[in-house]
């Protein structure tokens, strides 16, 4: 029997309306200009994603979030499945390369003033998917359950015990109890698994309409003075090079996690003490070393306190930065660029000052 | 010309791969191949046959077999290939993966090239130019 595949086609088109889409990624245009590269960032994001939900999915056929079972499953994995820590090392390694790039991407979009007026929602959506992309970094790092993770995740759990009236419920409801156990680790691998896959897909879905409604911003200097930035069309032009970029990313991730595969500490041991040299991952480091700096007591309150509150109210900022910064070519634009160069010198020498 | 790069590209490839792949290997540690041997010579015999003494003694109660504790890992796992065979085959993926992107990224190159051509030609943009009568009479044959 001869299938006719315009038929086929026509009664997808029907039911799905792909016409109009088509039409729209034809007509979809992307402004060209010095800072385009950064277009680029945003789209690898959801490429790591995708990456991060296969091999994702690969491991969770076989972990056990239970307490007897976590570490053990993982090092199966590891031994026993053929190249199983190859999948966790793919696995591990594109949640840094993702979150690097959500970084990457909210500097760029900072430093290019992009969340400037009408793409303020934008903004808004993407710093909190770049809050739930570290939620989902800190809830894996406690799976495979040894003696670096737990003692990361206690550190990581009692900080919101620094914060007055809903601190100390807030972490007994992250360990599900007064300290990290079992119940905890089904607790993370449920988040993990389950509650932020939904999370990030709602909001990203959200971000991803408003990139479209709005379209891409163009340089400032070229809004202000009214020139007309030349464009490329979105499909073949732009999506060709984007795809060169992701073959490049996703050779350059494999590669990495095929030499520098992360290994697994014996199960942990409750009631034994903190291991020496507790880190927590590397985009956590200088918000660990803020923690560290601050004396113990600062007059009525806990230095925890004041260090928690100024991180806080940082965190408030940036998400309502388009707000602030409401005139981003006049003097505070460029006030807000410099406070951006010294959050970024802050980040970076701070997470050094960590790992020394 | 193209050949020759092709080839150069390669090998290229092929040694930047092998010493990564060499370096992957990492044979599991001695501790670890100890502890393996240890297990092996620690081996529970099978258990023999007690021979009851007399006939007419009562029957001594099947003694349950001690249920068997696993012993709790205390070495950190170090990634390493299963054996020769694996690490041949993700050497050769590796290198099949990097010619490929590098053989992609060539074509994907040459259509950019040609879909930015197309674009700036405005190929397929109407034509708005106003269009001028046929300054040729019409022919008998017309």
């Amino acid at each position: 029997m001869k299938i006719d595949m315009k038929k086929v086609g026509a009664w997808f088109d029907d039911r799905l309306a792909l016409t109009p889409i088509f039409k729209y990624m034809t007509k979809k245009e992307v402004p060209q200009h010095e800072h385009s590269i950064w277009y680029y960032t945003g789209s690898s994001i959801l490429l790591f994603l995708a990456i991060q939900i296969v091999t994702g999915i690969m491991l969770a056929l076989y972990y056990k979030p239970t307490l007897e079972g976590a570490n053990d499953s993982v090092g199966r994995i590891m031994t026993d499945l053929p190249l199983g820590w190859l999948v966790r090392s793919i696995h591990s390694w594109s949640a840094t390369f993702m979150i690097a790039f959500v970084l990457t991407h909210l500097l760029a979009i900072w430093f290019t003033k992009s969340y400037r007026k009408p793409r303020e929602a934008t903004w808004m959506t993407g710093m909190m998917l770049l809050v739930v992309s570290m939620v989902f970094g800190f809830t894996g790092y406690l799976l495979p359950w040894d003696d670096l993770s737990l003692s990361a995740t206690k550190v990581g759990t009692n900080i919101p015990n620094a914060i007055p009236v809903v601190g100390k419920w807030v972490t007994q409801f992250l360990r599900g109890g007064d300290d990290v156990t079992g119940d905890t680790l089904t607790r993370f691998f449920l988040f993990h698994v389950c509650i932020l896959p939904l999370v990030i897909f709602a909001i990203l879905a959200v971000h991803i309409l408003l990139v479209q409604k709005e379209g891409m911003s163009v340089p400032l200097e070229a809004e202000v003075k009214k020139k007309k930035v030349p464009a490329l069309p979105f499909w073949p032009n732009f999506i060709l090079r984007e795809v060169m970029i992701w073959l490049v990313l996703l050779g350059t991730l494999l590669t990495v996690a095929l030499v520098f595969a992360p290994t697994l500490g014996p199960s942990a041991d409750m009631m034994a003490p903190a291991p020496a040299g507790v880190k927590p991952e590397w985009y956590f480091l200088f918000l660990f070393q803020t923690l560290k700096i601050f004396p113990g007591n600062m007059g009525p309150v806990t230095g925890e306190f004041v260090a928690v509150v100024l991180i806080l109210v940082a965190i408030v900022a940036i998400f309502f930065l388009p707000f602030i910064d409401t005139k981003p070519e006049g003097k505070k634009g460029r006030i807000i660029n410099y406070l951006g160069v010294l959050g970024l010198i802050y980040a970076i020498v701070f997470s050094i000052w960590s790992l020394l | 010309m193209r050949g020759i790069r092709i080839v150069i590209l390669v090998a290229f490839a092929a040694l930047v791969l092998s010493p990564l792949t060499a370096a992957a290997q990492v044979p599991s540690s001695p501790a670890a191949k100890a502890s393996i041997e240890k297990e092996l010579s620690q081996t529970p015999a099978a258990p023999q046959e007690v021979k009851p003494e007399t006939q007419s003694a009562a029957p001594a109660p099947a003694v349950k077999p001690a249920k068997k504790v696993p012993e709790k890992r205390t070495e950190t796992i170090v990634p390493a290939f299963s054996g020769i065979k694996e690490r041949t085959a993700v050497f050769v993926f590796y290198v099949w993966l990097w010619l490929s992107i590098v053989v992609l990224i060539y074509f994907l190159r040459l259509w950019v090239k040609e879909s930015d051509r197309v674009y700036h030609a405005k190929y397929y943009e109407p034509d708005e130019s106003p269009r001028k009568a046929n300054p040729m009479p019409p022919t008998l044959g017309d």
